[in-house]
């Protein structure tokens, strides 16, 4: 913290609160992996040099940041959810990026392209964040409401060691992405094709059991007339019109024209924030 | 007695009824719904959709959706209707191996005739399910002016659906019987049929003694309930656009949304002033946010909207009086058929026009199927009064010179029947005669169909018109037209069998009715097995929630721990077979898991 460049203190986030407490914060600034961060920040305790040392201008080149490497990440990622995984990535995505030219891959596109954003909303609470799990808490803790991260690339040497490394460790989303950005520049690309299907089949599996037997006919909680004031994406508003109270959830993934992948995401994000449920 | 259903094979919607207890009754499909889409899709995992479900994903999956298939069936590739619906289908239509048309899905193609025939599969498991056993037999209803290759081709559908189709009958002299069930009446009626994709006019006359006799008939294939709903459609999008300056055509999703909504608002509009169209978070707006479209649409917009396309059926009408030479005095009443004829100001325009208020007696979407069962009903039953005869839909005869067409049999002949006619040569010394054998009304021979031509030779040179051929048709009671040639001075002759052709061989046939069985068998054990499961799951579930009860209660006594064996034994096992989809086993697990959870329920009441 002693050794916080004077840079920082020269260019305060103009939301920033000027408390001791907001000092420790770190001015989010790439290379940046979000879920790491939010980690590191949800649990201060165990990373101790995690914020302090994040660097506070974007550096002049993406590169792996020592404490936020690919070593770091994953020993992590073994530890948290998929759906958690997800909820990091939705925010991730918030931020326009960079269209990527050459070979260089973008995490943080890829993020923002294949997540369905599904943000909670309490409308008696009168703003998003009351039904947030604890690492969005905590990343919202961290990075404050109003100013939000600015999500900048990382590349990747080599996305096909990335993508096994991520299946190895069981961050299938994340190697799912991986295989698709793989396949966007080489479509024939044996590995990446076998990789991206694997993922597929286990997340499907996982969402649809924790969504329980497709049989199962989901209602919609919300009256029509205060949908409008819940915070989703307009895929998540198709899914949600498709639910009738009669079609059950396997006839919902037939109908909605999406990947059965997204759609049983987007039917578990809205049953996990109480929009939807079973009869 | 052999149930016979009646199926209204519509372009847009079908439906099947029945008559029971000597009442016609409309059979609901497990959604409660009295018609079901006529369409047909195959999802990305290779599944296959029909009727409400597939409609649901319909703009979604449109290159994997067949809608209307009607206007393709029977038709040769060559066809101006099957270019129209190469140019506007979403869906791919290719040209088949006899010069048919296929329909590709999923990179697989299908005959029209398969494609059809999976909605009459899909009728007839409603009725089996409504009846409790299997259904053979089926009349199956057909626009007046389908040819003969078009009803052979709708028959064929019917037989690969496993059906045995013992008639097929005019959609409106269907209307006319429902209308006519249980009454005495001769009358010249009029139906006017404003379905979801075509609209046909009709001028029908009932006579005694079952006949049904078609006038005229005439309509608009490409001119339906649709056509509204891209008007209501193009409303919503355009005040969209100029609301948020976004174009919601350009997503597949929000598109979806707008038709369904669209055609709610049109239906809700026939019986309410205004209706409101929401769709929150119909499409993004670029910002990681979503846009809702909320629009009120009334009555007199909704008119304003679909005007011209009312007028557009008005002026069909008025021009089919003209041709078959009748005024509007000469209609007696006026049916309507299809739902769009639930538009008020449809029902205006048509009292207008035929200057009386169309009768109310006929349900707009039932009374076509309705008339089928009817028919069907009789044609196996013992009451023959209202059985239809079987007639000839299209005039038959040849080419003449100058590209004539020469009528021989008249439409709406009774069939089996037969007409001689003689004719001369054209030219000096002319040796040979093509004789090109023709259905339909025109004159102008280009416009009819082309049913098949044989040459005669061998004739004596002689100057034109004084060498005679006698042309004789025959059709007999399977509808098969033989034509023969007969040079009446040497006595030579050359014949022709024409039978109607869907453009499939037997052999194919024979090959998609396998098919279809297959598919029939995998659907009733997925549904078996499904019920089955479902089953077993709910008891494995109440089992695994009153376990730890029933262990602490039985935990002292000496046969406890055998019965809690037992018991974990009965649900692993039929785990088992869930997971391996045993369906003989999960079957034979539930007596089991039965016993087991009333046993666990009789401990737990007891103790309590």
């Amino acid at each position: 913290m002693t050794d916080k460049p004077s840079k920082t203190s020269d260019t305060p986030s103009p939301d920033s609160p000027d408390d001791a407490g907001a000092n420790e914060r770190p001015t989010i600034n790439p290379p940046f992996d979000l879920e790491a961060f939010a980690r590191a920040a949800s649990s201060p305790s165990d990373q101790p040099g995690a914020t302090s040392d994040a660097p506070t201008n974007r550096p002049p080149a993406p590169h792996w940041d020592p404490e936020f490497g690919p070593e770091a990440r994953t020993a992590r990622i073994s530890l948290t959810s998929e759906v958690e995984q997800e909820r990091a990535r939705a925010l991730s995505g918030r931020k326009p990026v960079r269209t990527v030219t050459s070979s260089v891959l973008s995490i943080a596109n890829a993020r923002a392209s294949s997540s369905p954003h599904v943000a909670p909303v309490d409308p008696a609470a009168g703003g998003p964040g009351e039904a947030a799990s604890s690492i969005e808490a905590a990343v919202r803790d961290a990075i404050g409401e109003s100013s939000p991260p600015e999500i900048t690339e990382r590349t990747i040497d080599d996305p096909v060691a990335e993508m096994r490394e991520r299946f190895s460790l069981g961050d299938y989303t994340g190697a799912l992405e991986m295989s698709e950005l793989i396949l966007a520049e080489d479509p024939d690309h044996v590995d990446a094709t076998e990789c991206g299907e694997n993922c597929r089949t286990v997340l499907e599996n996982m969402y649809a059991a924790r969504l329980g037997p497709l049989e199962r006919v989901p209602t919609v909680l919300v009256p029509r007339a205060q949908m409008r004031w819940l915070s989703m994406d307009h895929r998540a508003g198709f899914v949600l019109s498709l639910i009738d109270g009669s079609s059950s959830v396997d006839m919902i993934l037939d109908v909605s024209g999406m990947p059965k992948l997204d759609a049983l995401r987007i039917l578990h994000e809205l049953v996990q924030q109480k929009i939807v449920s079973f009869r | 007695m052999d149930k016979v259903i009646g199926i209204d094979l519509g372009t847009t919607n079908s439906c099947v009824a029945i008559v029971e207890n000597g009442i016609p009754t409309v059979i609901p499909n497990r959604g409660g719904y009295k018609t079901t889409p006529s369409m047909v899709a195959v999802t990305e995992a290779g599944k296959r959709l029909v009727g409400h479900i597939a409609k649901r994903q319909a703009i979604t999956n449109a290159e994997n959706t067949v809608y209307a298939a009607k206007r393709l069936i029977g038709r040769k590739w060559n066809s101006p209707q099957v270019k129209n619906s190469v140019a506007t289908s979403s869906y791919r239509i290719v040209q088949g191996p006899h010069n048919d048309v296929r329909i590709v899905l999923r990179e697989k193609e299908y005959s029209v005739p398969e494609v059809s025939a999976m909605v009459l599969q899909e009728m007839k498991l409603i009725a089996e399910d409504y009846l409790g056993a299997e259904v053979g037999k089926a009349v199956i209803t057909v626009p007046a002016y389908f040819n003969d290759n078009q009803r052979q081709a709708t028959k064929d559908a019917g037989e690969i659906a496993g059906l045995d189709v013992i008639r097929i009958i005019n959609e409106p002299t269907a209307a006319a019987l429902s209308y006519g069930f249980g009454k005495n009446v001769e009358k010249t009626i009029a139906v006017y049929d404003f379905g979801g994709g075509t609209f046909d006019i009709s001028i029908l006359e009932i006579g005694s003694s079952g006949v049904f006799k078609v006038i005229a008939t005439a309509g608009d294939t490409f001119l339906g309930g649709e056509d509204v709903d891209a008007r209501v459609i193009d409303w919503l999008v355009q005040g969209f656009r100029e609301e948020h300056g976004m174009d919601l055509r350009q997503d597949r999703m929000a598109l979806q949304r707008l038709k369904d909504a669209a055609e709610k608002a049109k239906c809700e509009l026939s019986t309410v002033r205004e209706t409101e169209v929401n769709l929150p978070f119909i499409i993004s707006s670029g910002r990681n946010e979503a846009l809702h479209l909320q629009r009120t649409i009334d009555r007199q917009t909704l008119e304003g909207l679909s005007n011209d396309l009312v007028e557009r059926t008005i002026d069909i009408c008025r021009q089919t009086l003209a041709d078959a030479r009748l005024e509007k005095e000469d209609i007696e009443e006026v049916l309507l058929v299809g739902g769009m004829t639930r538009m008020p100001k449809i029902q205006l325009a048509v009292a207008e026009f035929f200057e009386r208020e169309p009768c109310k007696g006929v349900h707009p979407d039932e009374s076509v199927a309705l008339g089928a069962g009817i028919q069907g009903s009789a044609l196996v039953g013992d009451k023959h009064d209202m059985v239809l005869l079987d007639v000839t839909p299209h005039a038959l005869g040849i080419m003449t010179q100058g590209g004539y067409f020469e009528e021989l049999i008249p439409q709406n002949t009774t069939v089996p029947t037969h007409r001689t006619k003689i004719f001369t040569t054209s030219r000096d010394n002319q040796t040979a005669v093509k004789i090109v054998v023709m259905q339909g009304e025109s004159e102008r021979a280009e416009e009819d169909e082309l049913l098949g031509e044989f040459i005669l030779t061998g004739l004596r040179r002689a100057q034109k018109g004084t060498v005679e051929i006698e042309v004789n048709f025959e059709i007999n009671a399977d509808g098969i037209v033989s034509v023969h040639a007969k040079d009446l001075e040497t006595s030579k002759e050359q014949s022709i069998e024409v039978t109607a052709s869907s453009g499939l061989t037997r052999d194919e046939i024979r090959d998609m009715m396998e098919g279809a069985k297959d598919y029939m068998v995998e659907r009733r054990t997925t549904e078996e097995f499904e019920a089955a499961k479902q089953e077993a799951e709910r008891f494995v579930g109440e089992i695994e929630r009153l376990l730890p009860q029933v262990e602490q209660i039985v935990a002292a006594s000496d046969f406890g721990r055998d019965a809690i064996d037992k018991a974990r034994s009965i649900v692993t096992k039929a785990r088992s077979a869930i997971a391996k989809r045993d369906i003989a086993t999960v079957k034979g697990e539930i007596e089991g898991l039965s016993r087991t959870h009333r046993m666990f329920k009789g401990v737990v009441a007891k103790t309590h």
